[in-house]
């Protein structure tokens, strides 16, 4: 117990600070072209997708550069959602004013809930964080007055304001490749590397002259403001809110995505959260019981495989690399 | 008014203590956070409302039966758990073992879902049982004295074989330093095994004790963990004392709380936790232990 939750066998790759187009584009483009090809159906699954990523990509910060592993994220999700849904409903706030305000009031909880937390690590830390989210939770679900309760607030907007869901696919396609790049941008940048010593050795870090509660706090403002952007993406693409977008399932299908996609790297929270949502669409089209397969994929991932899907593909990728040289 | 309120407060709390002993218990010993604690009350819950229709339907004898082997039930799954599953990753990440308890609670919740459904059930109160009982202008019902009984009892079981068994001692010694009661020569598995045995005939004890009190429904497992937490946290992790203590507040917090706020009594209690957690934090240093 005393190195920090995921740092305790050395983490994040060591990665070059440019943005690996060679593997970016290829995605990028497929999912474009699927988005413009593909029905409206395809499409809102596909938006559903990307939504995911981004929301777990922030969590994987968190986790696998911050070594802080968090049991309520879904918290700025639920901020980002209700942060753009009641001042649009109670205040009459026009959409496209109200869309900024979304990302902004997550990243305000992830201030203040995370000033809180970063004092604590380990247990105490994970514990924290749940006990905030379920604050959260708790006063959306009963402020009935203000937030609807668990009714939620619906019909304060168009869902996908009212753009063609390949359209509004586009658009968050879009918005999530910015918010990628800028992560990207950050873990690779001075800041992000201090992130990441305080992560796997905190004691080192303060010894460099950091302050390891500030660093901790930075990336967990920015680890918010991110998911809270996928909660107002969220929002916007059905229109509504509920209190369980800030609730423990979220919070868990987060966990699960940055888990099977693979601890130890970037691109983890995006495996997992591309394998996790087709998977859950599909496989919930024909059996009632999702969370029991993700139940046993879970067993089977971390018994066999620790480091997930990512790390499956690196082996594989090293593998040929040797066959080739 | 209020001493009702407080009455049925401290009779939570004990239910609340019984969830979180063995919640506590294993902690403790394995330093794993179970997260499939409150799953496993709720099986207990569903196995008493299973057996109780065969076991001397409506007598309390057959009652506490039903409540027994479902309790027992579970202690073989939190053993198999162990044995086949948390056994291989004692080494391993913090994260890794709570996600694996993770993905049990997913597994169980929908077992319970294709197995009993997504309605409530009710378990009948055993007629022994109902009614009320009045004490001075009050009445307080028997179902809820009797738990407490029976909390107290399990308390004052609990408390013997810690102080005065050979396992008590094993407990007490691997709680303080693992590390050393295994350079003694102590097989370490078969505590952890014991352990994790013991807690979740608790937690399938507390849930099977519980099952009449009210609707049964394959939602009560988180419910149950985060309450949970809150007193095993508050009582500081893998104190036995401590959780009873907290068990009793938070749950006359909750009667009150009902009371005065109803709406916010939730909120109050997980501030506490969050307090408690932060004042604990302030002795430490900021990183590290």
């Amino acid at each position: 117990m005393s190195a920090p939750i995921t740092g305790s066998r050395s983490a994040a790759p060591a990665i070059p600070g440019a943005i690996p187009w060679r593997v970016v584009i290829p995605p990028v483009l497929a999912a474009a072209l699927m988005l413009a090809v593909l029905g409206p159906g395809a499409a809102l699954v596909i938006t559903d997708v990307l939504i995911m990523v981004l929301f777990a990509s922030s969590l994987n910060l968190l986790m696998i550069y911050g070594g802080m592993v968090s049991f309520g994220h879904a918290a700025y999700f639920g901020l980002g959602a209700y942060g753009l849904a009641l001042p649009v409903a109670k205040l009459g706030l026009p959409v496209w004013a109200a869309l900024a305000l979304g990302p902004l009031a997550a990243a305000l909880g992830a201030l203040v809930f995370g000033a809180l937390c970063v004092r604590l690590s380990h247990i105490y830390f994970a514990m924290l964080t749940l006990a905030c989210a379920e604050i959260t939770y708790t006063v959306l679900f009963q402020a009935y007055a203000f937030t609807g309760g668990d009714t939620g607030i619906t019909k304060f907007m168009a869902p996908r304001l009212g753009l063609d869901p390949r359209l509004y696919g586009l658009v968050v396609l879009a918005v999530v490749c910015v918010c990628l790049a800028l992560l990207w941008r950050l873990v690779n940048s001075p800041l992000g590397l201090a992130i990441r010593v305080v992560g796997e050795e905190p004691h080192r870090a303060a010894a460099l002259g950091y302050n390891p509660r500030t660093v901790q706090l930075v990336a967990f403002m920015f680890a918010g403001l991110l998911a809270g952007v996928a909660g107002t993406l969220f929002s916007v693409y059905h229109g509504n809110a509920f209190p369980d977008y800030a609730g423990l399932g979220f919070t868990i299908d987060a966990l699960v995505m940055v888990v099977i996609g693979g601890l130890h790297s970037f691109g983890g929270g995006v495996y997992g959260a591309v394998i996790y949502t087709v998977l859950k669409t599909f496989v919930s089209r024909y059996v009632d019981e999702w969370e029991l397969v993700v139940g046993v994929i879970l067993l089977a991932v971390v018994l066999a495989s620790p480091r997930g899907c990512a790390g499956a593909l690196a082996r594989i990728g090293a593998m040929l690399r040797n066959k080739s040289s | 008014m209020i001493a009702v309120q407080i009455v049925n407060g401290l009779m939570e709390g004990m239910m609340l203590f019984l969830i979180a002993s063995g919640l506590t218990l294993i902690f403790g010993i394995t330093r794993i956070v179970n997260f499939a604690h409150g799953s496993f009350y709720m099986l207990g819950a569903f196995l008493t409302y299973q057996f109780s229709p065969y076991l001397l339907p409506g007598t309390v004898g057959g009652f506490v039966l039903s409540v027994l082997a479902a309790a027992l039930c579970m202690m073989l799954l939190g053993m198999l758990f162990e044995l086949l599953v948390l056994r291989r990753i004692y080494g391993s990440d913090d994260l890794m073992q709570l996600i694996i308890t993770v993905a049990l609670v997913l597994v169980i919740r929908d077992a319970v879902r294709m197995i009993w459904g997504r309605n409530d059930v009710v378990v009948s109160m055993p007629e022994g049982l109902s009614g009320a009982l009045q004490i001075g202008g009050s009445f307080f019902p028997v179902f809820q004295l009797a738990i407490f009984g029976a909390g107290v009892l399990v308390l004052a079981v609990m408390v013997m074989v810690i102080r005065f068994t050979r396992a008590g001692i094993l407990l007490r010694a691997a709680t303080d330093d693992r590390g050393m009661v295994a350079l003694l020569g102590i097989n370490q598995s078969l505590i952890f095994t014991g352990v994790f045995a013991v807690g979740s005939f608790l937690a399938g004890l507390a849930g099977g004790l519980a099952a009449p009190f009210g609707n049964i429904n394959y939602l009560l497992d988180t419910t149950v963990i985060v309450t949970a937490f809150i007193v095993v946290v508050i009582g500081g992790l893998g104190n036995l004392y401590g959780a009873l203590a907290a068990a009793l507040a938070v749950g006359v917090l909750k009667g009150l709380g009902v009371l005065f706020f109803p709406r916010l009594s939730m909120v109050l209690i997980f501030l506490i936790m969050a307090g408690v957690l932060i004042v604990r934090s302030l002795g430490r240093e900021a990183v590290g232990k």
